[in-house]
């Protein structure tokens, strides 16, 4: 029943040549570019999903925050929120859609549940927390966390991305 | 939500058998002894009407003797009047020694679900598992390559044992000392024995982590807090 497919990942990650090589003030227009248009994907797993939903509705609405929900699919996304409890099962599917992403990609672990299994920590089918898998860029705590969490989160992001070097992250070209 | 009348009478008189009925909080249940399984399901399918197989599952009983999991099976008649739902719990025991029970599969195809969940969790073998895309038995909801039998009694958790947590994590285990030594002798289902496991607590890395100094000091952040930098 196993269906096997094949692998997304094709080398080392790598992003282009202008981002690579771009002197600082370059780098700040383009890291301003991309901090304020986060296509964001949804891993919603458990009641922390709803709360992200209302983060995306018209009372919080990030979308003033540049966090555009609208991805049509992980491919097309520069930020994963994982908001739920990772099942053990789950996990390969998480790391899947995780790696069709395109670089530079950003994860926020949004709720306890991911953060480190939250009340299922003792649990024989839980992760123990999201960045067993894949890595994490800003942790939300809260179980589960309100919108609000949820925005200073992105805000956090947001900072990390405006202080970045993505030539430093992948590294230059040799 | 009752039994369907002369339940047990009629299931007694086709089955040659004792067929026990315990009221289990407001549903009727009626025991059955596990070679006669299969055939208390069919005269409850073919003869009293219930004809739908809401859910099976199974409950683990080690404390009876010898120990045991009971395999219960709800079933309900679909054309009970409206209000008045004809239902019937049916219930066997089947020695944990030897867990294997007839399958149902071939009665309600929409059992295969049920049997290959309780196969995984509790470990009954269920003979005669047909699925109607004719694989054998086999995990449903556990990830591969997973060993054990999560919802029995017996099954330890092992993160329990392993994982440093910073509060208490099981009760009595709170304040300086052992506040109630005597509450430790009552294990719960899946915590691990301290006798075989070690220490429910094991003691922190020597790296000199703020825990070790002021156990009462700042609660590991979990309030969302949201207003640092």
């Amino acid at each position: 029943m196993a269906v096997d497919l094949p692998d997304p990942r094709v080398g080392r990650p790598e992003v282009g040549a202008l981002q690579r090589t771009a002197g600082d003030p370059v780098r700040v227009v383009l890291n301003w570019g991309r901090r304020y248009s986060l296509w964001v994907f949804n891993f919603g797993l458990a009641c922390c999903a709803i709360e992200f939903i209302a983060a995306s509705m018209a009372r919080h609405d990030f979308i003033r925050l540049g966090v555009i929900p609208f991805a049509p699919g992980p491919r097309q996304a520069d930020l994963m929120v994982v908001s739920g409890t990772v099942t053990d099962k789950m996990a390969p599917a998480i790391k899947r859609l995780y790696e069709q992403m395109p670089e530079p990609k950003y994860v926020i672990s949004f709720g306890a549940c991911s953060n480190t299994g939250g009340p299922y920590w003792d649990s024989y089918c839980v992760t123990k927390g999201v960045d067993q898998i894949i890595p994490v860029d800003v942790y939300v705590p809260g179980c589960p966390p309100r919108p609000e969490a949820l925005l200073q989160g992105i805000v956090a992001l947001q900072d990390k991305i405006a202080a970045e070097h993505l030539g430093e992250r992948y590294g230059r070209r040799p | 939500m009752t039994a369907p009348d002369g339940a047990q009478e009629s299931l007694a008189a086709a089955l040659g058998v004792e067929v026990v009925a315990t009221d289990a909080t407001g549903s009727s249940c009626l025991d059955v002894p596990a070679a006669s399984w299969l055939p208390a399901l069919t005269h409850a399918r073919d003869v009293l009407g219930l004809d739908l197989l809401d859910w099976l599952s199974a409950v683990d009983e080690p404390e009876a003797d010898p120990p045991a999991v009971d395999v219960v099976a709800h079933l309900v008649d679909t054309s009970s009047p409206p209000g008045r739902l004809h239902r019937l719990l049916l219930r066997t025991r089947v020695p944990a020694a030897a867990l294997s029970l007839p399958s149902a599969t071939p009665l309600w195809a929409g059992a295969a679900w049920h049997e290959r969940e309780t196969h995984e969790m509790f470990g009954v073998d269920f003979t005669g598992f047909r699925d109607p895309v004719g694989e054998p038995l086999r995990p449903l909801l556990l990830p591969d390559g997973f060993e054990g039998t999560p919802l029995r009694k017996s099954f330890v958790l092992a993160s329990r044992a392993v994982r440093p947590w910073p509060g208490a994590k099981e009760p009595g285990e709170s304040g300086e000392g052992n506040a109630s030594p005597s509450r430790r002798k009552l294990l719960p289902p899946g915590v691990p024995d301290p006798a075989t496991w070690g220490p429910r607590r094991p003691e922190p890395a020597t790296n000199g982590t703020p825990d070790d100094e002021q156990p009462d000091g700042e609660q590991p952040g979990d309030q969302p807090d949201g207003g640092r930098p």
